[in-house]
């Protein structure tokens, strides 16, 4: 699966990735103590020049990843207008557009192996409320290999309905689909039990 | 039942699945054979209208299948390789009243035809049986009487026999004989397309012999035979 | 458990699966992603542990940056944006939709897992979103509330589905039903 880490190399592609985190909670948390407008500037300033610090075709992807945002920031102009509070709204504009940019730089400039290290570091605490890790890299190789594989499923059943509909697919398309999930979690449940060493029955997926 | 590609090429992914495929296909029983990575899928998606071709024109009796999916979806069926990918309802009777419904019908119209196919076909005792206890053979006739049921002109079929047991390809073989309406099949099983009219040999996109069935399929199996002795294993995905 | 490993990926493999492919109608006409419809199914067919632990282990891949969340969005920008509130309440909702299915011995399933969709995959979601749209909108959770209402009708639709689904599933194939194994 092709993740979202920018093939454009930058200066940021080498820093490690705990610290990066470190500086986009850092900065998060900052940001949201203030509601000064020139502080939030300065705010979207620091964030555009880290951009452009990496180039322009790299700053160009990273605006492009902003997209999705459009619509939230449309509301709360609009909104803000409509209250006569174009300051405040430009605020929590710059605010997303900060925030959600930095983030995503972290996302563009770091790879997928290193963040996943640093994230099941920081889970580790919560394996005294349950929730278990070990087999967290296996579950991982498995959503990766099978995502693909359910969607090319779910697009042939979307032909199957196309072919003998103008209509778009009803819901009921799930219903095939989570079938084919389940039938898919109970093959891959015994070839795990064939390939898979346990070390204490039923508690550990340490494969062979 | 008359299929036309004039100049069609498909690219996905910057590749040129299909490149300048021109066809008149008039015959009865057409074969389409190649191997995997050839484009036959994407000839037969192409042909019910599933996609667009990225140049060229595809008609089928005259109807743009891409553009009137109305006219396309009551003119050309297609029977994709897995049952367990394609039947989308639970029972049989709801699965063969899909295509019904949506050419128009009333929900009991629709249920009244059904059950009038699988008399067609003889099983009238699976109306309300749950897809999940048919075998797979079985499976495989209930996706030829889904399109069927919708009496298309022509039915298009992507590698039917690839998968299914001796008795059931058998069988399918059987019943695709009896049917009146138009074939399209595609293929790598040389033996299945015995008796048809027209092979079209496609490689790499591109049509290699389009001629009469039996002499085509002499020069594709030759060929197979010579690769299968080389040690060159495919380098194209599917 | 293997099986429970194979059940967990393979539902987080659903859900993205769900997001990618084209939107589907509902009945009514409207198209809606099913993204949110595999959260629940995880919660009324997995229960509470394990469909939560399916849709974490989505999240956990979108925040390492795959496009698995509907429209091919992905990474950390999602969790600072104003649907980050959804996001954490995605398992959240899971968790809660599944401990309805476990706890209520309902003789109905349909019923249970209408039930146990609506108030984990539709409210609490929606509570969860509304408070993060309102802590980065900077907006009351009234207004707030404004913002997230117009989705609540399609998502309440999709709890019928997943209830239908999940019926289906203890008709057809009750021994997937983990919720009520």
């Amino acid at each position: 699966m092709i993740s979202l880490t920018s093939p454009i190399e930058t200066p940021y592609h080498g820093l490690p990735a705990g610290q990066k985190l470190l500086v986009l909670c850092a900065f998060t948390f900052a940001i949201f103590l203030t509601s000064r407008l020139d502080a939030h500037l300065a705010a979207v300033a620091f964030v555009s020049g880290v951009h452009l610090g990496a180039g322009i075709r790299f700053t160009l992807l990273a605006a492009r990843r902003l997209l999705p945002v459009w619509p939230f920031l449309a509301v709360v102009i609009l909104w803000h207008i409509a209250t006569d509070d174009l300051v405040g709204g430009t605020v929590i504009s710059i605010r997303l557009v900060a925030t959600i940019g930095l983030a995503n730089l972290v996302t563009m400039t770091t790879r997928l192996d290193d963040l996943a290290d640093v994230f099941k570091t920081l889970l580790v605490p919560f394996e005294r409320i349950g929730i278990r890790l070990d087999g967290l890299e296996m579950a991982i190789a498995l959503v990766l290999r099978f995502t693909p594989l359910l969607l090319q499923r779910g697009t042939m059943l979307v032909e199957a309905w196309k072919s003998r509909s103008r209509r778009h697919p009803s819901w009921r398309i799930v219903f095939p689909l989570t079938l084919l999930a389940i039938d898919d979690a109970e093959r891959v449940s015994e070839a795990l039990q064939a390939r898979c060493r346990a070390e204490r029955e039923g508690r550990s997926w340490h494969v062979s | 039942m008359e299929t036309i590609l004039e100049g069609v090429s498909y690219v996905r992914d910057r590749k040129k699945v299909l490149d300048g495929v021109s066809l008149s296909l008039t015959d009865r029983r057409i074969g389409v054979v190649g191997r995997n990575g050839s484009g036959k899928s994407t000839l037969a998606r192409l042909i019910c209208g599933l996609i667009k071709p990225t140049s060229g024109k595809i008609r089928v009796n005259g109807i743009d299948v891409w553009r009137d999916r109305k006219n396309a979806v009551e003119t050309v069926g297609i029977v994709f390789q897995n049952p367990d990918h394609q039947i989308i309802f639970p029972t049989v009777s709801e699965e063969i009243a899909f295509g019904i419904s949506q050419l128009g019908h009333s929900k009991r119209d629709a249920r009244e035809r059904a059950l009038q196919t699988l008399s067609r076909f003889g099983h009238e005792t699976w109306a309300d049986r749950a897809i999940h206890t048919l075998s797979q053979g079985q499976r495989h006739l209930v996706c030829l009487m889904s399109v069927m049921a919708m009496r298309p002109a022509v039915i298009v079929l992507d590698e039917p026999f690839t998968g299914p047991d001796l008795p059931t390809i058998m069988q399918l073989h059987r019943h695709l004989h009896s049917l009146d309406v138009s074939q399209i099949l595609i293929t790598h099983d040389i033996s299945a397309l015995a008796g048809f009219d027209r092979v079209v040999w496609l490689d790499r996109g591109r049509i290699r012999r389009d001629g009469e069935a039996r002499a085509v399929l002499e020069e594709f199996r030759t060929e197979m035979e010579r690769l299968g002795r080389s040690d060159d294993f495919a380098d194209f995905a599917d | 458990m293997y099986r429970d490993l194979a059940y967990i990926a393979l539902f987080a493999a659903l859900i993205a699966a769900l997001g990618i492919i084209p939107k589907i109608t509902l009945a009514s006409g409207v198209p809606i992603t099913a993204q949110s419809l595999g959260i629940m199914l995880c919660g009324t067919v997995l229960g509470a542990r394990r469909g939560a632990s399916a849709v974490m282990l989505f999240l956990f891949l979108v925040a390492l940056g795959l496009p698995l969340l509907a429209g091919g969005r992905g990474g950390l920008g999602l969790f600072a944006s104003p649907s980050a509130g959804y996001l954490i309440g995605f398992p959240v909702g899971a968790f809660i939709a599944g401990t309805v299915m476990e706890r209520w011995k309902a003789r109905s399933v349909v019923a249970a897992a209408f039930v146990a969709a609506l108030v984990g995959g539709v409210f609490v979601v929606a509570a969860f979103g509304t408070a993060g749209m309102a802590i980065t909108l900077d907006k009351s959770i009234p207004e707030a509330l404004l913002l997230a209402l117009p989705f609540i009708p399609g998502d309440m639709l999709k709890a019928t589905a997943a209830a239908a689904i999940t019926a289906f599933l203890a008709r057809n194939r009750p021994e997937s039903v983990l919720s009520r194994g």
